[in-house]
């Protein structure tokens, strides 16, 4: 099986649990972010633990990937300046909008309209910050600036 | 039986799977705003064919659409507080426009959303995505109850 087909039937896993867990709702995480609602906590609390629980198992019983043959390692980094503020700009947008990328692609799959203004958005977002990158990479010097907040490429992609 | 919430301890266990697959399968942090990154760089760069990433934003979307066919429809009345706090729908396109724009610059910046840092760097014990999602998890709920003491 080719990683493509791999990932579009995750991605097809992943929608329709985001879906069928209410997710595509603004309601559903607007009141679990009011307190009303404890079910976002416990259903991202779950999510997150699976996740943990399933790749310290994979570190120690699964040394390559099964379809790339790929060592299966990863490596993390401190927190930087840059994860606070674009988290802020982050939390901003899930406050006003009660929808992050997930739920936008989820919201665009059900038909419903409103996600498409934000899907506009979220894709700007994401040009406005290449177009950053390249501006950053063509003055090293800033790029280099122990402020900046703008990942070079190569680490933005290749870390968490 | 679409329409019921499904119980969060069948949801978000499945997610989290969703998450180790892509480790185990090829090596990779699931992260969405990824996917979304994926095909606009195909686009823009005039690359040949997507990325897994790029497929898995597919899969998303049709994930999407395959629940709204066997439910028979969306669940969806309005928008949320928005529509019940504005008239305008003008207005909730271009709230909702600036929303996305800051999630999707945002999420560039720090590395990744509530997918990316939030479930998978959290689950790798990443130090900077704990801090991400400290950040964006105070910020959405203070916005959220401001948003509900204002209007």
């Amino acid at each position: 099986m080719s990683t493509k087909i791999a990932g579009l039937i995750i991605g097809i896993v992943f929608g329709v649990t985001l879906s069928w867990s209410g997710m595509t709702s603004p309601e559903v995480i607007r009141e679990g972010l009011m307190f009303q609602s404890t079910y976002l906590f416990f259903f991202f609390g779950a999510a997150m633990l699976t996740a943990m629980g399933g790749l310290f198992v994979l570190k120690r019983k699964a040394p390559r990937a099964l379809l790339t043959g790929e060592k299966v390692q990863w490596e993390t980094i401190k927190p930087e300046r840059r994860h606070v503020l674009g988290s802020l700009l982050f939390g901003i947008g899930w406050g006003l909008s009660d929808a992050c990328p997930g739920p936008i692609a989820t919201q665009l799959g059900q038909g419903i309209w409103w996600g498409i203004p934000t899907t506009v958005g979220l894709v700007t977002g994401i040009v406005v910050f290449r177009r950053m990158q390249a501006r950053a990479a063509a003055d090293p010097e800033r790029a280099r600036a122990p402020s900046s907040v703008i990942p070079s490429r190569t680490a933005a992609d290749a870390t968490a | 039986m679409l329409h019921t919430q499904l119980p969060w301890w069948i949801g978000g266990p499945v997610l989290g799977l969703c998450v180790v697959a892509m480790r185990w399968l090829m090596n990779e942090r699931l992260g969405v705003v990824g996917a979304f990154t994926n095909v606009i760089d195909t686009v823009a760069e005039h690359r040949p064919s997507f990325g897994p990433f790029g497929f898995m934003l597919f899969g998303i979307i049709g994930g999407g659409a395959l629940f709204a066919v066997l439910a028979g429809g969306p669940d969806f009345h309005g928008y949320g507080w928005l529509t019940d706090a504005f008239d305008s729908t003008a207005l909730i396109v271009g709230i909702l426009f600036v929303s996305g724009v800051l999630i999707g610059l945002g999420a560039k910046i720090a590395g990744g959303c509530t997918a990316g840092n939030g479930l998978s760097g959290n689950a790798m014990a990443s130090p900077a995505s704990m801090v991400a999602t400290a950040t964006f998890f105070a910020t959405g709920i203070v916005v959220t109850l401001l948003t509900a003491a204002l209007f």
